[in-house]
């Protein structure tokens, strides 16, 4: 009994002069095995969350226990058991003990008995469980147990005394080390009379004094000369003093004379009778802060300018590009009302063909929170359509997260029409270069070429590449290289020039004749700038006027060679006739039949003479032509060659004139049949033409023999025709009529050129 | 029409004229002046018969024949045979190869005294 009086003293003893709750716990462990012979006790304490305990203190058990182990509060266990009943439990034998779950620890540990004794804290707070262990079946008695109950309810209020001094030490450190720790934030006390008397390392890291140099001084030091002179520390603690606090954000001064901003404050400390002591003051350095600040008031001043001058219309809108602010300017801009503007009406003042691109703008935009820069037309006030340029950047939050995006627009209908224009202008100079049949080329220095166009390539077969410089010259005929280079020459002089040479063309192989101009394109001052040139393939045009020359010289021909005809024909005629009137009638016949076929032959370069042409014309002068059934024509389209056309023209003119004047067409009866038909003979292609006349026995007045007139029919059908065309010809006088066949070469192709 | 300088009287002159009606008046022509007039003949083939079978004293020769043939083959054959001859043709200039440059071209219609240079020394 005095055992355990004394050991209750001994503990209250240790309790008062230890402040260390594990020390104190493990003395109790101690004192209470001893006295109750077990060598082995501990202190299960009750972990927050009340699910768990912990085993704090112990004597008699492993270090690898102590300290370590922590058991699950379980259901059916005796801890939790004691601590439900708030009363001790005992367990006498182990082995025999059915109420309760015993933990593998113990058992391993050898336990055979225990006492569970729950701690309560004052208030009726349950702290946790001194527990005392027997390695031997053990019967704790009522005095042991009295004893145990009398010892944790002493234990209670000694371990909550140690709990708060431990809550105590840990926010005096947590305080000592966030006042100590911190440079960002100058702290530091003054007296009554604003006097320092604490400094502590922050306010040393901010204002640069050390400990020695700042206490004592009046805090004023730290202001600025023109807030000393405003009386502005004075005031500061005089405001604390009379509403306990008061802000302090100013420029303050620093050891050496530099200025730092503190963004803090100055609140008075009492003394136990409510009289001010001192104060304590606060202050964060927030210098490149305001720095930055000011600099981006300066900054977004001169956005504003800027942007005011530029854009048309700002605004923002939300982190989705929801409108959730008015924007007057864009209402200016569109005409928009604010309740269109707001939310996705924006959408509608944008071109109908342009909101699909716009949108896909802002989605693409905000996935990769980058910026937009968008073209695309709006509507104006006037419903009309004009381009914009739409910018905008989102700002992020402190996260990172887009907070809002901010936007503008600027109107570039100007500069859209201009680059339209420009490129309207650009392809049609392109089209028109590259349309026109000419090679085109541009040149500077001279002859040195910078440009040729497409048409270049494809006649000459050189690279545009290669025909820079002077590659261009490679094409050009070698005989006509002197000349193209000799225009050079005189270009700057005249101002432009006119050269014709012949140009290779890649795909023949051959040289075209081309005539190149030159002319240059000067600056503002009248300086050439550079030459601007075409090549006309004249090739053509120069063929032309060489057969049109052979044309002159073949109708000169013709001409000459028609009047010493008519010579002849004149001398002929009066050979037959005399210098009579028959002479006169029979030249002007000869003559008009000469006449009419000098109208075929002016058109035959153009249009081939045709056989049937020719035998129609003869007819037709005489009025045969009308004769009906009487006058056959037939054959098949036969070209004349222009050499044969003349003669024969002449030859068929007599045998009409005969027939018309003595054979098939001077009576009613009389029938006449020209036909003709073509045939090849060695290679040759050549004509038959029958010229059949009948019924000249029904004739009313049959002369004979056929008159004198009759001859020169005939010397042209059996001498001229084979003479001048080498013409076969036959020709017989039948008692029905006259039979006369003309067999001679014909023109192969019409539309191939005869050789005069 | 003729005088005892250049007359063609007695002399053999071939004419080599396609033109029906134009060689037939060179022919009438010449006859006319007292000539013997081979042909007139169209092709250089006929004139090249004439020219290796009948003694000439001279040709009047039109450049283009029958069928686009140039006269100048027979041009060379007389020159080799030291036959005089002249040209007549309907062109004005051109067409007649350098070596002919000294002989007398003429314009048609020819005019009979055209001939007189067949037979008299160069101007």
């Amino acid at each position: 009994m005095l055992r355990r009086e004394k050991a209750l003293g001994d503990f209250g003893e240790f309790a008062q002069r230890s402040d260390d709750l594990n020390k104190v716990l493990t003395q109790a462990c101690r004192l209470v095995a001893e006295v109750l012979g077990t060598g082995q006790a501990k202190v299960l304490e009750i972990e927050e969350g009340g699910t768990s305990l912990f085993v704090r203190a112990g004597v008699g058990w492993n270090p690898d226990i102590v300290g370590k182990v922590r058991l699950p509060l379980d259901e059916h266990s005796s801890e939790n058991f004691a601590i439900k009943a708030g009363k001790p439990v005992i367990m006498e034998d182990l082995r025999q003990e059915q109420r309760f779950d015993v933990p593998a620890y113990m058992k391993e540990a050898g336990v055979q008995a225990l006492a569970n004794v729950p701690i309560f804290l004052p208030g009726h707070r349950t702290y946790g469980l001194l527990q005392v262990d027997a390695t031997e079946p053990r019967d704790f008695g009522d005095e042991d147990t009295e004893f145990l109950r009398t010892y944790t309810t002493i234990l209670g209020p000694v371990i909550d005394r140690l709990l708060n001094l431990q809550v105590m030490n840990r926010a005096e450190e947590r305080f000592r080390h966030i006042v100590e720790g911190t440079r960002d934030y100058a702290i530091f006390l003054t007296d009554a009379e604003d006097r320092i008397t604490d400094w502590l390392p922050g306010a040393e890291a901010v204002y640069g004094f050390t400990v020695a140099e700042a206490l004592g001084q009046p805090a004023a030091i730290l202001f600025t000369p023109e807030d000393r002179e405003q009386n502005a520390p004075q005031i500061e603690v005089e405001t604390a003093r009379l509403e306990g606090a008061a802000p302090n954000v100013r420029w303050h001064v620093r050891k050496g004379g530099g200025r730092v901003f503190i963004d803090g404050a100055v609140s008075a400390l009492y003394d136990a009778d409510g009289v001010v002591r001192g104060f304590l003051k606060i202050g964060q350095d927030v210098t490149a802060r305001r720095r930055s600040e000011a600099a981006l008031r300066e900054s977004e001043a001169r956005h504003r300018l800027l942007i005011g001058s530029w854009a048309q219309a700002v605004w923002e809108v939300d982190a989705n590009g929801v409108v959730v602010a008015d924007s007057p300017s864009w209402r200016a801009y569109t005409g928009q009302t604010v309740e269109e503007w707001l939310g996705n009406g924006w959408f509608d003042a944008i071109h109908p063909d342009e909101r699909a691109y716009a949108e896909r703008q802002w989605r693409e935009a905000i996935a990769a929170r980058g910026f937009v820069d968008a073209e695309f037309r709006v509507r104006a006030p006037d419903g009309s359509w004009r381009w914009t340029n739409v910018r905008a950047a989102p700002v992020l939050d402190a996260t990172g997260r887009i907070e809002k995006w901010v936007g503008m627009n600027i109107d570039i209908s100007a500069r859209k029409r201009a680059e339209w224009a420009l490129i309207h202008s650009e392809g049609q100079l392109r089209d028109l270069v590259e349309g026109v049949s000419q090679l085109v080329w541009r040149a500077i220095d001279g002859s040195d070429w910078i440009w040729a166009s497409p048409q270049w390539t494809a006649f000459t077969g050189q690279s545009e590449v290669d025909s820079h410089d002077r590659g261009w010259l490679e094409p050009v005929h070698p005989d006509d290289r002197p000349i193209a280079l000799a225009a050079w020459d005189k270009a700057g002089v005249a101002g432009g020039f006119e050269v014709e040479y012949r140009i290779r063309n890649a795909a023949t192989g051959t040289y075209r004749w081309f005539q190149t101009r030159a002319a240059p394109r000067r600056d503002a001052r009248g300086e050439v700038v550079e030459w601007l040139g075409t090549s006309t393939d004249v090739h053509q045009l120069k063929a032309l006027q060489q057969s049109q020359a052979v044309m002159v010289a073949e109708l000169q021909h013709r001409t000459r060679n028609l009047i010493a005809v008519v010579r002849g024909i004149a001398d002929d005629t009066m050979e037959q006739t005399g210098p009579t009137e028959a002479f006169r009638l029979a030249l002007g016949n000869r003559l008009s039949a000469l006449s009419r076929v000098q109208g075929l032959l002016s058109r035959a370069e153009v249009e081939p003479v045709t056989l049937a042409a020719v035998v129609h014309l003869e007819l037709d002068a005489l009025g045969a032509g009308a004769s009906g059934d009487r006058v056959r024509v037939a054959g098949p389209d036969v070209w004349l060659r222009n050499s044969t056309v003349q003669t024969l023209a002449l030859a068929l003119h007599e045998l009409a004139t005969n027939a018309r004047k003595y054979g098939a067409l001077s009576h009613d009866r009389g029938q006449l049949a020209v036909t003709w038909s073509e045939h090849h003979q060695a290679g040759e292609r050549r004509l038959m033409l029958e010229w059949i006349e009948t019924g000249l026995e029904h004739a009313p007045q049959r002369t004979q023999p056929v008159p004198d007139g009759s001859g020169y029919g005939r010397e042209l059908i059996e001498q001229a025709l084979p003479h001048a065309l080498g013409a076969r010809t036959t020709y017989r006088l039948t008692e029905t009529g006259v039979r006369c066949t003309i067999d001679l070469p014909s023109r192969p192709d019409p539309h191939e050129g005869e050789t005069p | 029409m003729t005088n005892a300088q250049g007359s063609v009287t007695g002399k053999r002159v071939l004419v080599v004229e396609d033109d029906y009606f134009i060689a037939k008046a060179l022919a009438r022509s010449l006859r006319a002046g007292g000539a013997d007039v081979l042909g007139p003949v169209a092709t250089v083939a006929d004139a090249m018969d004439l020219i290796d079978t009948e003694p000439l004293d001279g040709a009047v020769l039109d450049i283009n024949l029958r069928d686009g043939d140039l006269v100048f083959p027979v041009a060379d054959a007389l020159t080799e045979r030291a036959v005089p001859f002249i040209f007549a043709s309907g062109y004005s200039s051109g067409a007649i190869p350098e070596r002919y440059a000294g002989i007398v071209r003429c314009v048609k219609p020819v005019e009979a005294d055209a001939f007189r240079a067949l037979f008299s020394p160069a101007p």
